[in-house]
């Protein structure tokens, strides 16, 4: 007989880990793609305005890395449903695994991908003023870049972790979908009807519910709102997707 | 030791009892087929066994640990069928390695001899591959795997026959080499009988038959005689078969417990009937065969 291997679930979700950062190398190719689609549309200005009087007029222009953050949030929250899907989820099971190794890799993969995100977010919105300032130099610049490197610092911190709620949201929605098929449906519909239906009664829940996160000025708080919120949404993905079958 | 242990196992798929009431045991490092008719829950009970799906009812018991969810399960066992996926940004190569990395008794040696004995690209990507070398590739990953629990579900499906030889002898010079236990389902008892020591016969959910492959051979006997002889003669016994042959002859199979000179010097013949057969006419629902849907439509 052979004997038996033992093994803990620390070492099997760290193998898990590494596995993904090897397989899932679309994730990060599918985001460069993204940040430059991205950083094309944020060339010609994220938002300006003018006005003038006489002889005077004068041209404002807004360059800054909001597009960007908005392209690496919706594709984080893309990719944490799509890591719940068979094809992803099965490639566990060809191997040595469990629900809940397999859930904490995930976490783990997509904590990466937010970081991965959040920084390469951050690190795109400069990318755009030098590129406006060395290419498009037609108009005086009058740049942001002095701002301190403790701001640079919240700011990425601040992205990963907005980035990572959108990840831990799209795999909450990814595990739905796995326990009941017709969710994939029901959820969005069900989303923009009460979204509308609200907004007809003039509440506005996407602002009530962005004020709470985004307008948070404390960046304590805000980290403790986010961690909290994706924690959350973690455990409850966990659990629903703690008795799913595989390979049916 | 044993390796598994199932007690009154049910498992129902919506309205359908996929399992009913099974209950066996398997010893450790033992070859066992498992033999059942399309939809019989061969499939079905080797999900549960590998910890994919849980069971309704019941008690499971592998290496004594409830195997869904158990990592235990998981690193000593194995399954290997058309249903295993692999991720298409890694090559077969790559994923190689990767089995390597999950499973502590992996033999690099024994895969890369047999990825470059059934000539495998290193480069290619599982998806890609056809049917038959999907399932070719999945065997060398359960073989080099050497999991103390090794699981095949239909493991030759579309592979040619000289594919199909290769593997069964394969599998049984590893089994001697490294003694595991090992389950195999196939619809082709008559191709893996030889390298079975059990057979575990499920029908409808229910386990039917488990014994010893010499067992089985014995188990039932072939008579062929004139049919009006042949009747008489059985009278008392379990018709396990029956088929007319011509007009006046009969073959009926019956259960292997009498002193066969009798029914020799009534004329008639006494022949063996293969495992392979038997477990066909153990499992018909029916008297009777496909030809009876064909003739009484013909009587209409």
């Amino acid at each position: 007989m052979m004997s038996l291997v033992n093994v803990n679930l620390g070492n099997v979700v760290k193998k898990q880990y590494l596995f993904k950062l090897r397989s899932y190398v679309g994730v990060f190719t599918s985001l460069v793609v993204l940040q430059l689609i991205a950083l094309l549309f944020s060339l010609g200005g994220t938002g300006g305005g003018g006005g003038g009087s006489g002889n005077f007029h004068v041209m404002i222009n807004y360059y800054s890395g909001d597009v960007v953050i908005i392209f690496t949030i919706l594709w984080v929250f893309i990719n944490g449903i799509l890591i719940t899907t068979k094809a992803y989820r099965e490639d566990d099971f060809s191997f040595v695994t469990n629900r809940l190794t397999n859930n904490l890799s995930n976490i783990l993969f997509l904590l990466t991908a937010s970081l991965v995100g959040g920084v390469t977010a951050i690190a795109s919105g400069i990318l755009l003023k030098v590129i406006r300032y060395f290419f498009f130099n037609a108009e005086p610049i009058i740049t942001t870049f002095s701002i301190s490197t403790i701001e640079i610092i919240y700011g990425v911190l601040a992205t990963i972790l907005y980035v990572f709620l959108f990840g831990s949201l799209g795999y909450l929605v990814g595990s739905l979908v796995q326990l009941y098929k017709k969710l994939a449906i029901i959820l969005p519909v069900a989303f923009f009807g009460i979204l509308f239906a609200l907004a007809s009664r003039d509440i506005m829940l996407v602002e009530g519910v962005g004020e709470f996160y985004f307008k948070e000025t404390s960046f304590l708080l805000f980290t403790v709102k986010v961690i909290t919120t994706s924690g959350i949404l973690l455990i409850v993905s966990l659990t629903i997707s703690n008795r799913q079958e595989v390979r049916l | 030791m044993n390796v598994v242990e199932c007690k009154g196992l049910a498992k129902h798929q919506g309205s359908v009892k996929a399992l009913d009431d099974l209950s066996f045991t398997i010893k450790e490092d033992t070859i066992t087929g498992l033999i059942g008719r399309n939809g019989a829950g061969k499939t079905t009970l080797l999900k549960i066994l590998a910890g994919y799906w849980y069971e309704s009812s019941g008690e499971v018991r592998v290496f004594d640990e409830h195997p869904f969810n158990s990592l235990t399960v998981s690193a000593n066992t194995i399954l290997i069928d058309d249903q295993m996926s692999f991720s298409n940004s890694l090559t077969l190569q790559e994923l190689l390695q990767e089995a390597s990395n999950f499973y502590m008794n992996w033999d690099m040696e024994l895969a890369q001899r047999l990825f470059s004995y059934f000539n495998f690209d290193s480069k290619q990507i599982h998806e890609n591959l056809s049917k038959g070398k999907k399932s070719t590739f999945n065997i060398i990953i359960g073989l080099a795997a050497k999991c103390a629990l090794t699981i095949f579900d239909e493991p030759t499906t579309g592979m040619d026959a000289a594919v199909r030889k290769d593997f069964y002898r394969a599998l049984l010079k590893d089994y001697l080499a490294h003694p595991r236990t090992i389950i195999i389902s196939s619809h082709h008892l008559d191709e893996v009988e030889d390298l079975l020591e059990d057979v575990l016969l499920i029908n409808e959910g229910k386990r039917y038959l488990h014994l010893s492959i010499d067992d089985l051979k014995e188990y039932a006997i072939g008579l062929r005689g004139k049919s009006a002889i042949v009747r008489q003669w059985l009278n008392d016994k379990e018709v396990i078969h029956s088929q007319s042959i011509g007009t006046d002859r009969s073959y009926v199979v019956v259960k292997n417990d009498f002193d066969h000179d009798r029914a020799t010097r009534l004329g008639i013949e006494v022949s063996p009937v293969s495992p392979s057969d038997l477990s066909v006419y153990l499992t018909n629902q029916k008297q009777g065969g496909i030809d009876d849907v064909f003739s009484k439509r013909e009587f209409r």
